[in-house]
């Protein structure tokens, strides 16, 4: 019980430590560059997790506000000159808090309708958030795009300001779900992806939760498309505000399981690092969706609930089988019959 | 003293079925009120009006002397009104604990304070004793049969201290022995001072333990008293029996 309870911090700390160290093992720029995109996309995996997974506010509109805090980030630097090359860095959090202001009032709206209507009103959101990057000229410079000043940041090490501030990030979103796991507020949201009338009508502020979820999510996406329009020095409007970004981060997390801490980061991981690798290796050529759509295929078709979750219920079945199994060596034959009907019952729940 | 809950000429049409049509009546403090009708008279139409799940064409709730016509269910809930549903909703991927501890009403500020607190546990360890559903306590309410669900649901409600209860058809799918605990349930429930209004089919349980008996008929009352007041009356067999 006691090595349990030290298992869940042991392993986020092993984890954080490997992926703090790894620039310093003189990686390729090619490998670190699929790190730093693969820490953007579980950034944003994780975020989307917030209101997507715990919430079962399925959004399409994330990559709306990815490009709100790319375009932000583009913009405040066509005024404001870059020298040590952190400044864009330290304008994170005022993005983050002014992207997740201005989702208030979208969830508002958006958040009266459900399940595939509500994904339908936020992918409408997202084109007409492309719609007037492409149209407004005069801030956006359309079709032309915005460039940022490159960073000036010696050519061996360029990258590991980038990925730090990623890991950074990715350590708060994850804090953020945990901390949401472990409180009321993930129980409420917990409630409201279950039944949310029936939480609504036993008290449950569902409305406030499902705001503070949506508005804490896009604001965290928000800041990765600060640093990725930094990151990349030119933003298009038909790459700051994506389709395909919006597919990645809700097919990642589908994959790692909804709802869970690790499986929005674990699916960023494989997809992204798997679409990245093919591409390279298969050059430029699209064969590499196809292995990419494969993988996905593949894991779904074993795991259709994810993969964290579906490894969470084999666990929860193997200690019930042992716990009837020690039951039964007691002797206490009434129990173990009541307990083995039971957990076959979870059994035949858990496959459907 | 007034009456806990009056419900005053409320109507409610979806297209051009009035569901509800000028229903009027009211339920004493400490009382165990049952509704009954055919089906299709309105009953769970009613619940939905009074409970704030929907919003009425016409007509007023007061609720403990208050106007609470259209107000939200959640405000209605913390305020001690509570329901429960035919269907026995609870939320499946949630324990037993946790589905007690939900339903706790809890503000804004406790939003972020643990999932289960110490004192949660303590409560909902007390109101599952009292159920004796503690050995369920760390199941999934997916992993729980029928009946023990309605239970839970039951439980739940009283969560919030709730000064009036309706209930949906409580011993509706659930097998005897259920039907049993769950007036036991009621009735000491009842004698802690809590009120009941209940909608219910089986006529039994209705008449052992409701009084007085509220009886719609085609979105109305046709009828209120004592139960065997209700077994004598015309008007009330002919809306069973299709007069």
């Amino acid at each position: 019980m006691t090595a349990a309870r030290y298992l869940g911090p042991a392993k986020g700390i092993a984890f954080f430590a490997i992926l703090a160290s790894l620039p310093s093992f003189n990686i390729a720029h090619w490998v670190l560059n699929i790190a730093v995109f693969t820490l953007m996309y579980a950034v944003m995996s994780s975020s989307w997790n917030l209101v997507g997974g715990f919430a079962g506010y399925p959004s399409l509109g994330h990559a709306a506000f990815f490009g709100i805090g790319a375009y932000g980030t583009a913009l405040w630097f066509q005024h404001h000159a870059i020298t040590s090359g952190y400044e864009p860095f330290e304008l994170l959090p005022l993005i983050g808090i002014l992207a997740a202001l201005l989702g208030l009032p979208v969830a508002m709206i958006a958040m009266r309708t459900r399940s595939d209507v509500f994904a339908i009103v936020t992918i409408t959101l997202l084109f007409v958030t492309q719609t007037l990057a492409f149209n407004l000229r005069s801030l956006t410079h359309g079709a032309q795009g915005l460039s940022i000043a490159v960073a000036p940041f010696s050519a061996r090490t360029y990258e590991r300001p980038f990925y730090y501030v990623l890991l950074l990030l990715l350590a708060l979103a994850m804090g953020i779900s945990l901390g949401a796991m472990r409180s009321k507020l993930g129980l409420s949201l917990a409630a409201v992806r279950a039944d949310e009338d029936k939480a609504r009508g036993i008290g449950v502020r569902t409305f406030g939760v499902k705001l503070l979820s949506f508005s804490i999510s896009v604001g965290l996406t928000a800041m990765v498309g600060g640093i990725w329009a930094y990151y990349e020095g030119f933003i298009y409007p038909q790459f700051a505000i994506d389709p395909l970004v919006t597919i990645a981060i809700v097919l990642m997390t589908f994959l790692g399981g909804r709802a869970t801490l690790w499986g929005p980061v674990l699916g960023a991981f494989i997809l992204e690092t798997a679409q990245q690798t093919l591409a390279y290796s298969l050059g430029g050529s699209q064969f590499y969706l196809i292995a990419y759509a494969m993988v996905f295929l593949l894991v779904m078709l074993l795991m259709p609930r994810g993969i964290v979750p579906s490894i969470q219920a084999g666990l929860r079945r193997r200690r019930r089988k042992a716990a009837v199994d020690a039951a039964g060596s007691q002797g206490n034959a009434a129990d173990t019959k009541d307990r083995g009907v039971r957990s076959t019952l979870s059994t035949v729940k858990g496959s459907a | 003293m007034a009456a806990l809950l009056e419900v005053e000429g409320l109507i409610k049409s979806f297209g051009s079925v009035r569901a509800v049509n000028q229903a009027s009546f009211t339920v004493q403090h400490n009382s165990i009120t049952a509704l009954i009708g055919p089906n299709g008279s309105g009953k769970t139409t009613l619940f939905n009006l009074i409970t704030g799940y929907l919003p009425p064409d016409q007509g007023r709730v007061r609720f403990a002397g208050r106007d609470i016509t259209g107000v939200d269910a959640g405000r209605l809930y913390r305020r001690g009104l509570s329901r429960t549903f035919q269907q026995a909703r609870v939320f499946p991927q949630l324990t037993v604990q946790e589905n007690l501890t939900v339903a706790a009403g809890y503000s804004w500020g406790q939003l972020f304070g643990r999932r289960m607190s110490k004192a949660d546990r303590q409560r909902v360890g007390q109101l599952l004793e009292e159920f004796r559903m503690a050995h369920v306590a760390d199941l999934f309410a997916s992993e729980l049969s029928y009946g023990q669900r309605k239970l839970l649901e039951f439980a739940a409600v009283l969560m919030s201290s709730p000064s009036l209860i309706l209930l949906d058809e409580p011993t509706a799918g659930v097998n005897p022995v259920m039907i049993e605990t769950m007036e036991h349930h009621i009735r000491d429930r009842y004698a802690a001072g809590i009120t009941f209004l209940i909608v219910e089919h089986d006529m039994n349980f209705v008449m052992r333990l409701c009084d007085p008996v509220i009886v719609l008929d085609q979105g109305r009352e046709i009828f209120a008293g004592t139960p065997s007041d209700v077994q004598s009356n015309p008007l009330v067999l002919d809306a069973y029996l299709g007069g």
